[in-house]
């Protein structure tokens, strides 16, 4: 089964091998200047097995291999996915989130419906529109689908056009904003940013919300339905998960980690957190795959199956999937996902449970079994008995009260915010945003520079190695080695020789507090 | 264009350093010369197996202006094309291709009905949008640089490299183009008024057909985003020797509007307006003089310079308007150019006439017609002055030669641009004409200023990027109070910090510590 689970693991290793530029530069990388630093040694490496499928900052947009080869339902998968027709009819006592979450969808979100020829709905930062290969609205983050179905029209007759002559489009480029096309048949993704990003980072985003809705229904059956009829309205099977993309579009405002393919840790005494990997790990199942622990945002612990790894992109849609339901709260759910970047083609079953009501501790039980709800019901309660005999669950509790730290604790003064992320372990740290970053507009301005500094790093073409950027508002700093990558924010008054004793500071004081911040012994069953 | 074999992608980098090479550049090109080499003795013995890959630079695939307003009912298409570049596309494609660009551009007014698109990105090339009338569109098709390899099945495969050209210097390309058919012909309005859809038609053919040929896409870079002018640093006293010399033709021919006064293609006084002299300077400097090069470096027997026998006062001539004076039958005219005037624009008579390095441009009422005699009294005038100012020029200049010591090569090269009176100064190109632009430094640093100059467009703040390429050069990007400072380092070893205090040695040194920001 797990071998079955896992038949994509070869197409990944290509895929992600075929980053030609980037692969050539990566041998440079390593005689970087920190030679203590090289890749798996760097602050944060985990000293085993990594937890993750080794990704680089940049998804290869290019590389289509994984898909196309699954359309035939009878494929590899079959094993492991669940019918289309299992979907329609949500299974007797778990809540599923897409079907039931409908009438509950969070009243700011969706409610209003916006005018799409006011100043306001043009000057939104960033739309998202989805339509079908016919021309069909499925999706847009401002305005109803209804209002806009003729633009969207549009849209999908200048993606035929320009594919009639051989040829792709990609985007297009006016004073002060983007347009940018994704084509993943059978969708067409556009967006619309008003932001600093580059045409690359905007193609991710649109990549990340095409797995979004590829989680919901599988690649295999959405090939299927537009073959069998390709006029359909997705809406109608989509209906109601609209929140999860609106909820996925703000992470990408404002999360780094899904900027950087990387995932963040509840900062934990390294003794707490192996006990709760310990206990995670004892309660196994036949046909548990993935044990996972959030709290809110950050990763507490991840138990695996031996060989078995996850995708950043798929724990962040499973992130966004706990994140933007709240009936999870209320019981414990149970969903089949589709995890996209481990098989497009097929089903997982997850049970998704908060350890209490009231607390931001969400276990995510992820098996390949649909009959597995009580099965996996008892691992949660074997998992929560562990932890109450060994009295780990009082320092867990501890620590998601302070669930970040200040900047201030590194100890430099010029220093307001960093991002600091270890490649080979995949995870990242970084401190709360302080004074002038608190507002949502501030949080995604930051965000914003980080991201431009991180296209100009990761340039498919003319990479650089470190890039310092010298703002009225703000000092800005990146950096990457073969190790790390580091982003630095520090005040505008600061110099550029307190910013490299900076960087030495930091580096060691995240050194320091590795066991803390970084999860360094990833276990599995 | 260049084609080679090779056989990894890391030769391919040595392959365009080597191109570099063979124009003879700086010392440490030199290393991959070696390198280049090395890789050739170890790849030879496997050149049979070897990938067969073929480099395709930029090139112009089409080029059009169009009018949506000039054929608006189905199946009349065809009349909104003014001109299509190459004509010899089929009438349907071209309609299809002015189809697409309206309707990129309507697309784009449902987010922004003022700022419409500017450009399109696909796979295969990029195209750049333009309206410098209202309803005229101009539009420009580049192919993104391409490899063509050949596998081992013999097969042939076209890989295209999306993010190598840069929008703001192609952009600023296509408007070059545009106002350098005005500088020639007026605005597009002007010759509909005069005669209508044809004389427009007819305008465009004349002017681009020949002005395309001379666009070189592959070696655009950031000093075409500029456009700006290298003024001739000059002392006090040769300066005012230049205006008491402009001031007294301008009393001794009244006709004369306006004067321009270059030395060594570098501009030393202008009384046109900054944009015309912009882009009369652009022609002067890659169009004009280039072409008449030639006989001045010749020999004084040369028969490449005929009338220079007869003429031993002065090496003065004209390069505009009558090749020989002492012939009375020859026929000749001046070119007329388009400035801007109080009420639009005007049109004048171009006199440029030239001794040894310096070169004076005359610019008079296009209805006044010009005599031989006026020539004659005109070469009479400036010819002897002409010829005793470009050789006191060239003395001061060798004198402050002396003075600031022994060229060596520097640690750094810089490209200056002053926004407000367009000054431009680089160290990093050789030399530069219409058809080479000579740059001692990596195309791969070139684009990375390109990079940072986009970077600076987006906001109109100072700041300042400093970067370390993945070859371990540092570039350093300025941008204060309408001046933009762009300084490449060779010094590969130096930190941040390092890199901050040359840079701030090289402004002490050459901008009188203009650049403020730390």
């Amino acid at each position: 089964m797990a071998a079955d689970v896992h038949n994509k693991k070869v197409a990944w290793e290509t895929q992600n091998g075929s980053l030609a530029p980037v692969g050539k530069l990566r041998a440079e990388r390593s005689d970087s200047p920190t030679p203590g630093l090289v890749e798996g040694t760097e602050p944060g490496a985990g000293q085993d097995d990594a937890m993750f499928v080794h990704t680089r900052s940049f998804e290869d947009l290019t590389a289509d291999g994984e898909e196309g080869e699954d359309t035939d339902p009878s494929g590899p998968a079959s094993g492991l996915g669940t019918p289309l027709g299992d979907r329609e009819q949500p299974e007797a006592e778990p809540v599923g989130p897409e079907e039931e979450q409908a009438p509950e969808a969070p009243a700011g979100g969706r409610a209003e419906e916006e005018d799409v020829t006011s100043e306001a709905w043009r000057g939104r930062r960033k739309h998202v529109f989805v339509l079908s290969e016919a021309g069909k609205p499925i999706y847009s983050r401002y305005g109803t689908e209804e209002a806009l179905s003729s633009t969207m029209g549009v849209m999908m007759a200048l993606v035929s056009f320009v594919e009639a002559g051989k040829n792709v489009i990609r985007s297009i480029h006016a004073d002060g904003y983007k347009v940018v096309f994704l084509r993943k048949s059978p969708l067409v993704l556009v967006g619309v940013a008003h932001t600093r990003q580059s045409e690359r980072e905007l193609t991710r985003e649109l990549l990340y919300i095409y797995y979004q809705i590829v989680s919901l229904l599988t690649l295999t059956q959405l090939n299927h339905i537009f073959q069998r009829k390709q006029n359909y309205d997705l809406r109608r099977l989509l209906a109601g998960s609209e929140h999860l993309t609106d909820n996925l579009l703000k992470l990408l405002d404002r999360d780094p980690g899904l900027l950087l393919c990387a995932v963040s840790c509840l900062p934990l005494p390294s003794s707490t957190r192996d006990v709760i990997s310990s206990s995670l790990q004892a309660a196994k199942s036949k046909s548990l795959v993935f044990s996972i622990l959030l709290a809110g945002n950050q990763l507490v612990t991840l138990v695996r199956k031996k060989d078995q790894y996850l995708h950043h992109m798929d724990l962040h849609l499973l992130f966004n999937l706990v994140g933007s339901s709240s009936s999870f709260r209320e019981g414990e759910g149970w969903t089949p996902i589709c995890l996209p970047k481990f098989n497009t083609a097929g089903f997982f079953h997850a049970h998704i449970s908060y350890l209490e009501p009231a607390s931001d501790l969400c276990l995510i039980l992820v098996s390949t079994d649909r009959e597995d709800f009580f099965n996996l019901s008892d691992c949660k309660q074997r998992f929560l008995e562990r932890l109450r005999r060994r009295s780990a669950y009082p320092a867990l509790q501890e620590a998601t009260r302070s669930p970040s730290y200040p900047v201030s604790q590194v100890g430099i003064p010029e220093l307001r915010h960093f991002v600091y992320k270890s490649k080979s372990s995949g995870l990242y740290t970084s401190p709360e945003l302080p004074a002038p970053y608190q507002t949502e507009e501030e949080q995604e301005r930051l965000m914003g520079l980080y991201q431009y500094l991180h296209s100009r790093v990761h340039h498919t073409t003319r990479p650089l190695r470190s890039i310092y950027h010298c703002g009225e508002r703000e000092n800005l700093l990146a950096w990457v080695t073969s190790g790390f990558e580091l982003y630095l924010c520090f005040s505008p008054l600061g110099t550029k020789a307190q910013a490299v004793m900076a960087i030495n500071k930091l580096l060691k004081w995240i050194r320091k507090e590795e066991d803390r911040l970084f999860i360094l012994s990833p276990q599995t069953y | 264009m260049i084609c080679n074999l090779k056989s990894t992608a890391r030769f391919a980098y040595v392959i365009r350093g080597g191109r570099e090479t063979r124009h003879a550049r700086a010392d440490y090109h030199k290393e991959a010369v070696q390198r280049k080499i090395t890789l050739m003795l170890m790849i030879s013995p496997r050149m049979a197996t070897a990938i067969q890959e073929k480099q395709y630079a930029p090139t112009l695939l089409n080029f059009f202006v169009y009018n949506p307003k000039f054929g608006p009912r189905e199946g009349e298409e065809e009349k909104k094309i003014l001109f299509y570049h190459p004509n010899e596309v089929e009438k349907n494609e071209k309609i299809r291709n002015v189809g697409l660009c309206e309707a990129i551009v309507q697309f784009t007014r449902t987010f922004c009905p003022t700022k419409p698109a500017k450009s399109l990105h696909t796979q295969k090339n990029r195209q750049f949008f333009f309206e410098p009338e209202e309803n005229f569109w101009m539009v420009m098709v580049v192919r993104n640089p391409m490899t063509e390899k050949t596998n081992r099945e013999g097969k042939p495969t076209v890989e295209y490299h999306e993010e190598e050209i840069i929008d703001t210097v192609y952009g600023a390309v296509l408007q070059q183009c545009y106002n350098m058919y005005k500088l020639f012909n007026g605005t597009f309005s002007r010759a509909m008024e005069a005669g209508g859809v044809e004389l427009l038609k007819q305008k465009l053919e004349t002017f681009f057909y020949r002005y395309l040929q001379t666009l070189h896409l592959q070696s655009c870079d950031l000093l075409d985003v500029f456009g700006g002018i290298s003024f001739f640093p000059l002392d006090k006293m040769t300066y005012l020797k230049i205006q008491s010399f402009v001031n007294q033709v301008e009393e001794n021919h009244s006709l004369i509007k306006y004067t321009a006064f270059l030395y060594n293609d570098q501009l030393i006084w202008s009384g046109l307006e900054q944009d015309d002299m912009r882009i009369l300077y652009k022609y002067l400097t890659t169009s004009l003089f280039p072409r008449h090069l030639e006989p001045e470096l010749a020999g004084r027997d040369s028969p490449m310079r005929p009338e220079m026998a007869g003429n031993l006062l002065h090496y003065g001539r004209f390069l505009t308007g009558p090749p020989n004076l002492k012939d009375p039958e020859a026929k000749f005219r001046f070119p007329k150019i388009f400035v801007t005037a109080e009420d639009g624009y005007e049109e004048l008579h171009l006199i440029v006439y030239k001794a040894m390095s310096a070169a004076v441009c005359f610019m008079i009422s296009a209805s006044v017609e010009l005599t031989r005699e006026f020539c004659e009294q005109l070469d009479s005038l400036v010819g002897p002055q002409l010829t005793l100012l470009a050789s006191d020029i060239c003395e001061q200049y060798n004198v402050n030669r002396r003075i600031s010591g022994p060229e060596k090569e520097p640690q750094f090269k810089f490209i200056y641009f002053n926004h407000m009176n367009l000054a431009e100064k680089s160290t990093i190109h050789m030399r530069k004409t219409a058809s080479v632009s000579l740059t001692s430094v990596h195309p791969d640093l070139m684009k990375i200023l390109g990079d940072i100059n986009c970077d600076f467009s987006r906001v109109d703040e100072d700041e300042e990027i400093i970067v370390k390429a993945m070859t371990d050069y540092w570039v350093v990007g300025k941008k204060s109070d309408q001046r933009e400072l762009y300084v490449i380092l060779n010094q590969k070893n130096a930190n941040l910090i390092e890199v901050n205090e040359e840079v701030k040695r090289l402004c002490a040194t050459q901008f009188n510590n203009i650049f403020f920001l730390d």
